[in-house]
């Protein structure tokens, strides 16, 4: 089958969605194992474009923007499609939508290291970037209200509210968080500037990459278990008062800077908050496996979104710690935010990304092209996030408690030397898997023969688990 | 109402609005932009140094605001709300990876900073920022003046103290080495002038005297302390010879001084944030005795405040179990300090610099 720009068969965007996020996984993997070696020999690349200060911030924003939200979104698009018992309203657009997408991340991948930023972690996109990206979610929003305007099956699950809640949300984030209004600075000014940023930046994850990862695990976690979702009620506890808590918490990250008082009371109040939703979606979850623990080692999917949520245990649970004052004091400007972020980002979000994204792919192929393969990715990465974790948030605790001793940024630098070596070795082991997971993605595309249309869509799976799927198990 | 999407959509949307009205318009329309004490616009080519600054992503590694907590090295001051009215964007950062340069002006000369710019690694041995020799003369003189201005009033008040010092020093510097040497030292008070070293030149204190000169002081000064080291073509007035220190009056306390608080004006910063004082000491004993030759603690290797002020037992020689060896250096023997009585700190040429020699004639 010749390439076609625009794809119109079924499940087009979806893949295609899902396939580069895993390249861009790659290109993001790489160039953080380069920023992480610069920490360890600054002088290693002469070129200015590639010194650590201009590729850190296209290391961030290409995982965050490439991978974690191409794959998060072919994963979710086709949940919904699957849920809603139809297929995409418009391919057409979901692939304009699509190479919109891919091209902004190229040219952020580019501009960056030129030097157009706007200084703002998480958005250093510039406007023009910001705007391309706001559009292709406007399509896709689009896209997916008009999938479901259209759905066989008249409950509405989980999976899907986290869907409609990321894209509303995100449209009303970006343009305030980014100040649309404001082309040439994206930003406000002074501290209030900061507030903004911080709403934002806080917010690629609060609404944007946390929803469509948590809609993902509702979604495959009763379907690879081959169990009823535990309840109804614990999701719509986990739902509500996961948007109201997290749209508020972005000013944890000022905690010390002169925001006003009542602002920081917010954010950490909130920030203790956010601990109901999240333990009432991990309950969820996990009730859902009760007597079906077996399953997780069999399926490389149900693996992967497992270990996806017991670090969203962590992560989130960490997450609120940091907040509280006393522990901010220790942890605040070291390396445990960077494995906070991490652990996040990569053993939350990405694990589960990577889960979903072999689950689509099973689905539309049939089978993986190699479960073995996909299982020593699960290792590798495993090994990679764990010891990553690990070892910067042991060298934070050190820097922390170093400069509350009084010594000097400067004086702690040799001591954490070692730490960032280890870094550089975790790695490794994540980059492995990136790759081995590309390698897999593109051989079962094209090594194994396409479902057909009758059978992608068929209902022959979901009459296997239809209290799965609809949720009202529980109830 | 179920949740439909049309519900649901509906619902987040309002949580967002409401998100943002609470914690975006809210703060912005409560606190005004009201200036602080020490806030000034930026000039030009400040602008452009801040323009280079955030094309560079420094803020990746450098936060601009203290925090409560927050001690050493440019501690010297809480940030507050109005110090930040002219920044658009705000540079505030979230990672100290490098020292927090919100009192950063005026910390250090600016030949000392153009060095930094080129290897930060001539200045900071340890340092692991990247090289930025990239930057033209223009991109260099607008980073400095950034960099420099970071503090707003209170830096411009230490940057007039730079220039006024700067010019003194390098009138000084080019009447010659030993005219330089003799008004450096007339520059330190009488009482560290006359104080020797505290801690005696022992072996072990010689080498740690070592390792904290190889993490600080080596780039410039050389590592044989000729004031020879890769970054002093960058410098002017030149680092310190210390093999010159031979001919001249000098003291443990004098380099203590000099280390402690730096020589304003020159490249030559002030340690006090980065070492303890007895690593100072030890870094003292180091200079001494492999650079300018002599040994200059107070031959007591008991410690506590009389070791520093006793003079050796004549016949008794003190056991310290645990105490290293002392390191043999040639030159005369120890004295007793003070060897002379303190003299005015005019500086003047001294006889035993045969032809008053100097480097610029």
């Amino acid at each position: 089958m010749a390439f076609r720009f625009i794809d119109t068969t079924p499940g087009s965007t979806a893949r295609r969605f899902v396939i580069s996020g895993a390249w861009w996984f790659v290109a993001g993997g790489v160039v953080g194992l380069t920023a992480a070696t610069e920490l360890v020999a600054p002088d290693l690349i002469g070129a200015r474009v590639l010194i650590f200060p201009r590729i850190r911030p296209v290391h961030v924003n290409t995982m965050v923007f490439g991978f974690l939200s191409m794959m998060l979104i072919g994963a979710m698009l086709y949940a919904v499609c699957r849920l809603a018992r139809r297929p995409l309203y418009s391919e057409k657009m979901g692939n304009v939508a699509m190479w919109i997408w891919n091209f902004s991340v190229l040219a952020g991948f580019l501009t960056i290291p030129a030097g157009f930023t706007t200084s703002h972690e998480y958005g250093e996109y510039v406007f023009p970037i910001s705007v391309a990206i706001i559009v292709a979610i406007f399509m896709l929003t689009i896209n997916v209200f008009q999938t479901l305007a259209r759905r066989a099956e008249q409950l509405l699950y989980v999976t899907n509210w986290y869907a409609v809640g990321a894209f509303t949300a995100t449209l009303i984030v970006f343009f305030f968080g980014k100040v649309m209004w404001h082309p040439k600075t994206s930003a406000m000014v002074g501290i209030n500037d900061a507030e903004w940023a911080w709403f934002y930046g806080h917010n690629v994850f609060g609404t944007w990459i946390t929803p469509l990862a948590l809609g993902l695990a509702y979604f495959w976690v009763p379907r690879e278990a081959d169990n009823p979702l535990y309840s109804h009620a614990i999701s719509l506890l986990g739902f509500w008062p996961y948007f109201a808590f997290y749209l508020q918490v972005g000013t944890h990250h000022l905690i010390e800077a002169p925001a006003q008082p009542w602002l920081k009371l917010i954010a950490e109040v909130n920030s203790v908050g956010l601990l109901i939703p999240v333990y009432a979606f991990l309950t969820n979850q996990w009730m859902t496996l009760r007597g079906r623990w077996w399953k997780i080692p069999d399926s490389v999917v149900l693996k992967f979104i497992f270990a996806g949520t017991i670090m969203y245990f962590f992560t989130s649970s960490e997450g609120t710690v940091e907040a509280l004052p006393s522990f901010e004091r220790i942890a605040h400007f070291t390396n445990v935010t960077v494995g906070h972020a991490h652990l996040g980002l990569l053993g939350f979000a990405g694990f589960i990304a990577c889960g979903a994204g072999y689950g689509v792919l099973r689905e539309m192929y049939g089978v993986i092209w190699s479960e073995r393969l996909a299982q020593l990715q699960y290792w590798l990465m495993l090994i990679g996030i764990i010891g990553f974790t690990f070892v910067l948030t042991s060298v934070g605790l050190l820097q922390g408690l170093a400069w509350r001793n009084g010594e000097t940024v400067y004086r702690v630098l040799p001591e954490i030397f070692s730490y960032y070596v280890e870094r550089g070795v975790f790695g490794c082991f994540i980059l492995t898997g990136a790759g081995i997971q590309v390698y897999n993605f593109l051989k079962t595309v094209y090594a194994r023969r396409r479902r057909s249309e009758e059978e992608f869509f068929g209902l022959e799976r979901v009459a296997a688990a239809p209290a799965a799927l609809t949720g009202m198990a529980g109830d | 109402m179920g949740m439909t999407p049309r519900s649901v959509a509906l619902g987040i949307a309002l949580i967002a609005t409401f998100a943002a009205w609470a914690v975006l318009f809210l703060p912005g329309l409560s606190a005004p932009n009201t200036p602080s004490n020490i806030v000034r616009p930026y000039t030009p080519l400040e602008r452009e140094g801040r323009v280079l600054y955030i094309k560079n992503g420094c803020i990746g590694c450098h936060t601009q605001y203290v925090r409560p907590e927050d001690w050493g090295y440019s501690a010297l001051r809480v940030s507050q709300r109005g110090d930040y009215i002219y920044d658009r964007p705000h540079l505030l950062g979230s990672e100290r990876t490098g020292p927090d340069l919100s009192q950063e002006g005026g910390q250090h000369s600016n030949d000392w900073n153009l060095a930094h710019f080129e290897d930060p690694r001539f200045v900071r041995p340890a340092s692991i920022m990247p090289r930025f020799s990239f930057f033209t003369h223009q991109q260099m003189q607008a980073i400095t003046a950034y960099v420099q201005c970071l503090g707003f009033k209170m830096a411009d008040e230490r940057m007039a103290r730079q220039i006024y010092w700067h010019r003194r020093l390098l009138a000084a510097y080019r009447q010659g080495e030993d005219y330089n040497a003799t008004f450096l030292a007339s520059l330190v008070p009488q009482q560290w002038m006359s104080m020797p070293n505290p801690y005696a030149a022992t072996q072990a204190s010689v080498a740690k005297g070592k390792f904290v000169y190889q993490q600080m002081c080596i780039f410039c000064h050389g590592p044989v302390g000729d004031g020879n080291g890769p970054a002093a073509r960058y410098l002017n007035p030149k680092p310190m010879n210390f093999t010159l220190l031979k001919r001249h009056r000098w003291s443990g306390g004098m380099i203590y001084y000099q280390v402690m608080n730096g020589i304003t004006g020159s490249a030559m910063p002030y340690f006090k944030e980065d070492l303890e004082s007895a690593k100072i000491w030890d870094v003292a004993n180091y200079v001494a005795v492999n650079f300018i030759g002599r040994n200059v603690d107070s031959g007591n290797d008991l410690n506590g405040i009389p070791a520093s002020i006793e003079a050796p037992i004549p016949g008794v020689k003190p056991e310290v179990p645990g105490a290293g060896t002392k390191v043999p250096v040639p030159g005369p023997a120890r004295k007793v300090y003070p060897q002379r009585p303190s003299s005015s700190p005019q500086p003047a040429r001294t006889p035993a610099a045969p032809g008053g020699r100097s480097r610029r004639h």
